[in-house]
This record gives structure tokens, sequence and C-alpha cells, in this order.
């Protein structure tokens, strides 16, 4: 009997003490995954540039980005796939949105995707995201739900890659292949 | 043969009393009521095409402007479809507005996902000032410039702050995707809603102008607020709208842009197709709950 009233307490006690180890164990990856962005934006502003600014001529403009991205290309030109999504942070990624898609509002994130010009195309680190190429919007509920990127970075959704996108040199840093539930 | 000649002779003396510019005004329908101090704009959306129709609408709108007198126009994203080489700015932009720009109307653009969101920021033609969302004032109006494409922590961060310390009795928000939608082609975006809507609601915004769905419709006020989709002002498909008791009025059968007019509590609108024809009108009062929400921001 005694043991019999021990077991659950030894459950809780156990299921508590391993929530709290994924709790810290997702802290550590999220701060990873931050720090990750945070280095690749501080040395691509540090050593090839920031954003353009704002001009009447958008000659001016295009030519600034485009230069950019040479130099981004250039610099990064051994970069891989899994550089910033390392398989410690792609595996909390894929948790988190299947978390979202699985909550709430999945629903509604489902039909949003559905309606939103979903693109495909196959993804190349260090390409240009092509400019006649609709951007898919990505779901708000989606981003909460993620980690915040510092300014000149977003998330982009295309196809079922979740892409780590530079905007200010308009460059794909990284992808998480098949990171988003099949849709059809 | 005399049939003939008579019609030849009303033509030409059709021209000679009456000059081009004169004619072009005279067959105008406008419905605004163009009151002194009054804020008035232009709504266009899903425009920038370069194509042949895309520059009717502008034809059409110099021809409004010379009447109603706006000094603005929002734009409600996909300002430059496919390329953004400079030529694209140009032709899906500037030649069309030319004679808009020249007279000193402002375009506040918002991105659609068509645009870029990083070149088209920083065009300064478009005023966002190298951001994605934005805020303006004219008068007694606030505008509130979004970017649903990209509806981050950050930007609903920014949106809450900038709606709740806004006195403006009048607060309007502009942005490509819509919240309420009847078109078949897109539909509402619903996660948008969820995320979007308290805010509107909570802070007093009366009126949300969006595109995306390439046609026009009015729908009926929700939570007092109104909603224009507007997305027809370059594309347009002819499609049906799903029947449905939240639709005020709707139009696919031309492109569109829209004249707005804000005086006291009330705005006036009008939209006209490319043919000239005025296809919706009307005056709405400012509804109680944006009322309320307004004074108790003062």
């Amino acid at each position: 009997m005694r043991y019999l009233i021990s077991a659950p307490v030894l459950l809780a006690a156990l299921t508590g003490f391993t929530q709290t180890s994924a709790g810290s164990n997702d802290a550590r990856v999220v701060a990873e995954f931050e720090q990750r962005a945070k280095q690749y934006l501080d040395w691509r502003e540090n050593t090839l540039g920031k954003a353009p600014s704002p001009a009447n001529s958008p000659e001016k403009i295009v030519a600034a980005r485009r230069e950019l991205a040479r130099k981004v290309r250039v610099a990064r030109a051994g970069a891989n796939q899994g550089e910033v999504f390392t398989p410690d942070i792609a595996g909390y990624f894929h948790h988190e949105i299947v978390a979202t898609f699985n909550g709430r509002y999945g629903k509604q994130i489902r039909s949003s995707l559905r309606h939103s010009e979903p693109t495909e195309m196959q993804l190349q680190i260090n390409q240009s995201y092509p400019e006649k190429v609709a951007l898919q919007s990505t779901p708000p509920t989606l981003l909460l739900n993620l980690p915040e990127l510092p300014k000149g970075l977003e998330y982009r959704i295309l196809g079922r890659e979740l892409v780590l996108r530079d905007t200010d040199a308009n460059i794909v840093v990284d992808y998480i292949p098949n990171a988003l539930p099949d849709m059809k | 043969m005399t049939v003939r000649c008579t019609s030849f002779w009303f033509i030409i003396c059709a021209f000679a009393i009456c000059p081009a510019g004169v004619n072009a005004q005279a067959k105008l329908d406008v419905r605004l009521p163009v009151k002194d101090k009054s804020v008035r704009f232009a709504v266009i959306g899903d425009s920038g095409t370069g194509e042949k129709d895309q520059y009717q609408i502008a034809k059409e709108m110099e021809a409004y402007r010379g009447a109603v007198n706006f000094d603005f126009v929002i734009t409600l994203g996909d300002n430059i479809y496919g390329g953004h080489e400079p030529r694209d700015f140009a032709q899906k932009f500037e030649i069309p507005y030319k004679p808009l720009l020249a007279a000193g109307v402002k375009f506040y653009a918002s991105l659609g996902n068509h645009d870029d969101p990083k070149l088209e920021p920083l065009y300064k033609p478009f005023n966002m000032n190298g951001e994605r969302y934005y805020t303006f004032k004219k008068d007694f109006a606030q505008f509130f410039a979004l970017d649903s494409n990209y509806m981050d922590a950050p930007q609903l961060s920014w949106l809450e702050q900038t709606l709740r310390s806004s006195k403006a009795p009048w607060k309007i928000c502009f942005f490509h995707h819509p919240l309420y939608n009847e078109g078949k082609m897109h539909g509402p975006d619903l996660d948008l809603r969820n995320q979007l809507l308290p805010l509107l609601k909570a802070y007093g915004v009366n009126v949300v102008f969006s595109g995306h769905e390439h046609a026009y419709e009015r729908l009926k006020p929700v939570n007092n607020i109104y909603y224009f989709v507007q997305g027809d002002s370059g594309k347009l498909a002819r499609h049906d709208f799903h029947q449905s008791h939240e639709l005020a009025a709707s139009y696919d059968r031309a492109r569109t842009f829209m004249v707005v007019e804000i005086a006291g509590d009330t705005l006036y609108f009008q939209t006209i197709s490319e043919n000239g024809e005025t296809v919706d009108s009307g005056a709405l009062p400012r509804a109680a709950a944006a009322v309320k929400a307004a004074s108790s921001a003062q």
C-alpha cells in the first residue's frame, strides 16, 4: 500500500522534473538560435554593410541591394544548410510548428496558408529570393510562437520550408526542409 | 448623306464649343460633398501591373482629382507586380501616375504579397520612410499602414502602442490581406483576423481598407468597423462572390478606385470604375463605439 501511494507521487515528481528539464533545454536551444542569428547579422553589417538608405531613385536602391547580396555570396561561399538551423534548433522549430498547427488557431492558420498564394521552388543557401515570385505571407500566430528575430532577418514560408531570409540583401541565409506539415 | 453631314458638323461644333478639359469635367459624376476643411484622398489596390487598364484607372483618378481635389492616395498593396527592376518602378508607378505626382499628390503605400518588402519601403515616392509599417496624420484622421504579409510581435506591439496613444477622431487602417472578404478567390485571412481584430476593436478603429481580392467589396460593419476590399485597380478577377448577407455592395465587372472624404463625423465614399461609372457611393457615420474610444483616448 505504501508503494501504491508513493507511485503517483513519484510519477508526478519525475514528470515535473522532465518538464523542467525540457523547458530549460528549450531555453538553451532558443538562446543558441538567437545568438547565431545575431552573429550572422552583426557579421554582415560590420563586415559587408547595412541596409541601403531611402532614395528617390529605384536604380540606387536596387543597385545597393544587389551589391550587398554579391558581397554576402562571396563571403559565405562555403555556407551550408543547417549552419544556423542546427539539428537541435531545427528539432525545436519542428516541435513548435507542430504544436502551433495543432493548437487553438490551427484551423485558421491552415486556411490562411491555403489562401496566401503558396509558391514552391528549389532552395539554395545564399540564393537571392526571386524578385518576380510572390512572397507567401507568414501566419501571425506562427510568427508569435517562433523566436523573435533582429531587424534585418525574417522568417518566410516557401511550400513546406521555413526560410531564414536576410531582408537587406534578399538572401536565403538558411532553411529547414519540410518544417511545415503537409497541407495536401 | 444628309444625316452624315449633320453628325459631322455636330461633332465639330461640340469640340469647338467645349474644350477637352471642360468636357472631361462635365461628364464626372461627383458624389462627394467636397466640403471646406475636409480630408480627401483616393484609394487603389493591386494596381501595379503596368498594363493599359492600370493606366486607364490612373486617367480617371486624374480627372477626379481635378473635381474632388484629393491630395493623397493610399495603396493597398501589390504596388509593383513581377520584377522590381528600375524600369518596373517607372512603368508600374511613375508613368501612370505622373500627372498626379506632378500635381503634388502624395502616395502612401502598404505592402502586398507581390511587393518587395525591402525595396519599396526605401523608395521615397511611397512615403514609407524605410519601414514596413508606419502611421501618418491628416488633420483629424490618423492612418495606419500595416504589413499584413508579416504580422510579427514587434508590429503588433507597435500598432497597439500607436493606436493607444492616438487622439484622432478617425482611425483608419490599411493593409493588403482582408480580414473579411466574400470573394471566392482568396477569402478572409482568418489567422490575421485572430491577431489583429482585438486591437482594432479595443482602440476604436473606424475603417479598414484592404486589397488582395481582385474585386470591390463593401462589407456591413462588424463591431462598428467599416471594411472595404479594393483589390482591382490593376488586376481584375471576374468571379463570383459568395452569396452572403455580410456584403453591402460588390462589383467585379471592371477595375475600380475610390475617392473618400471625411468631414466631421461622416465619411463619404465613391467607387469609380475604369469606364467612369460610379459603382458604389454613400455616407457612413462615425460609429458610436469608435467615438467613445476616441474620447477616452483624449
